[in-house]
């Protein structure tokens, strides 16, 4: 029986130079080695196969995630851009009460108007196309509006338990009462006394 | 055979040499007690130490594989922070932070669609907040959400002005916290603190486990409907990498929400930073956040 402890024990101590020959299991000891090492290599190719190359360059993270992420397009634009084109609005905004509510409140997000009049600004034949109807659902769409409707206004104004006491809260029975005006309203009727782009009446 | 007398287990090796009866014990040298106990240690010893010696060489000679190039991976098995120009200092890179200020907020709901609309987040999920807090003066606080169009657009009852003490809004939104607990539960790297600072989400690699939103004490992280895997707020990384403000920046009207480059001195919030009194949402956990509060009280968590 070769996996016999008992083959070994022949009763007088090896000397030192005979160890290995009395040791007569040592295959078993390869085989096991042979076993670990496949394991071994097995497991560096899978780590190899699932460990994306960039991983670890940068961070204990996959370096390309960053630049993949960060091409994310931007939808919302700055003033500044639409400022670009309408310097005037800018100028009739400057130190107006409402200098620092971007254009996109009112305008919505305007992507296609802003990539068309780019396009423009290189071909002449591209022309823009009129600003969309105000159907009140804010911020959602691609489209230039332009809104005059009172809830584009109430939408911040209208007077809420947990504004600051220096904000311009409006409750609208009262605000028309103290200005003489009555019910019914017109969508516009803001505008009939307030100014767009300058909003003091 | 049983397994007991196998001599790949050299700590039985004694007890096999002593318990040989019961197997094939065929040289019959030393049976129960048959030779010197002396002499049978010390061959017992012997075939132990040999068994520590190959084994040892095998596996030293195992593990000497995986140094050889082009076995492994590469480098990557402790990734570090790549050196700076020096080869010491981390690189210098910009440093961003994010100022919330409660006595701005007018609560109108302006930054909640920014968000959905930039990150296409789905219906009913949102990577950002609003808070509102009622102080009442019988001392009931309430806190709800305010909705996305905003109270004028929900046509929600209102608390009645004269029962209440004080009332304010209070944004939530990732508070990219310096010590991170969601980026340390990860268990496939797929949390991402940038080397701006920024925690982020690899979509690509998040397995979905939902490990991350159990982690982050400020429930900031989700998983999104639509995609099946973590989604939180990475203060719009984009457009932070093109050098534009994030979304709900852009939307505020009211410039509740700051955010800039802490480490340029002549930025706003680093000038709203160094004069007002801030602070950190739970900073008894020690997570270091980088979004700082003004007119925080203590109802807030």
């Amino acid at each position: 029986m070769v996996f016999s402890v008992g083959g070994r024990m022949t009763g007088v101590a090896p000397t030192q130079g005979t160890l290995m020959t009395s040791f007569n299991d040592t295959r078993h000891l390869w085989a096991l080695g042979a076993c670990l090492a496949a394991v071994g290599l097995v497991g560096m190719a899978v780590r190899r196969e699932m460990v994306p190359d960039d991983f670890g360059t940068k961070g204990p993270y996959r370096a390309s995630a960053l630049d993949d992420i960060a091409a994310q397009p931007s939808l919302f634009q700055a003033d500044a851009t639409c400022h670009a084109c309408h310097e005037s609005v800018e100028h009739e905004r400057a130190g107006t009460s409402h200098e620092a509510v971007g254009c996109t409140h009112c305008h919505g997000l305007a992507v296609d108007h802003v990539s068309i009049a780019r396009r423009g600004a290189e071909d002449p034949t591209v022309t823009l196309p009129p600003a969309a109807e105000w159907d009140g659902d804010f911020l959602t769409k691609t489209d230039l509006y332009i809104s005059k409707d009172r809830a584009t206004c109430l939408s911040c104004h209208q007077a809420v338990v947990g504004m600051p006491a220096d904000f311009k809260k409006i409750d609208v029975a009262v605000h028309l009462e103290e200005q003489g005006a009555s019910e019914p309203l017109s969508k516009e009727t803001c505008f009939e006394c307030h100014g767009g782009h300058d909003t003091a009446p | 055979m049983s397994l007991f007398e196998l001599p790949i287990l050299p700590t039985l090796g004694a007890a096999a040499a002593g318990g040989c009866a019961s197997g094939g014990c065929s040289s019959g040298g030393c049976g129960t007690g048959g030779c010197g106990s002396a002499q049978a240690e010390r061959t017992s010893e012997n075939s132990r130490r040999e068994f520590l010696k190959t084994a040892t060489t095998l596996t030293l000679g195992a593990m000497s594989l995986t140094l050889l190039p082009g076995v492994t991976a590469g480098d990557d098995m402790l990734p570090l922070p790549p050196p700076g120009g020096d080869g010491h200092a981390p690189a210098a890179k910009p440093m961003y932070g994010f100022l919330i200020d409660t006595t701005k907020c007018i609560g109108a709901g302006k930054c909640l669609t920014a968000c959905r609309v930039e990150n296409s987040v789905p219906e009913g999920q949102s990577r950002t907040w609003v808070e509102r807090y009622v102080h009442y003066k019988d001392g009931r606080v309430e806190v709800d959400l305010v909705p996305e169009t905003g109270y004028a657009g929900s046509g929600e009852v209102q608390p009645a002005a004269e029962d209440v003490l004080r009332a304010y809004f209070v944004p939530k939104l990732c508070n990219q916290c310096v010590d991170a607990p969601c980026n340390q539960v990860c268990p496939v790297h797929a949390s991402i603190k940038s080397p701006e600072g920024i925690e982020l989400v690899d979509t690509e690699r998040c397995i979905g486990c939902g490990y991350c939103v159990q982690a982050c004490p400020y429930g900031i992280r989700f998983m999104n409907h639509d995609t099946g895997v973590a989604d939180k707020c990475n203060w719009c990384y984009h457009r932070v990498m093109r050098n534009e403000q994030p979304a709900c920046v852009e939307a505020c009207p009211t410039g509740a929400r700051v955010f800039g480059r802490i480490d340029d001195p002549d930025s706003e919030i680093s000038r709203r930073l160094a004069t007002v009194p801030t602070n950190v949402l739970k900073q008894h956990l020690g997570t270091l956040p980088l979004t700082r509060y003004v007119g925080l009280t203590d109802e807030v968590t």
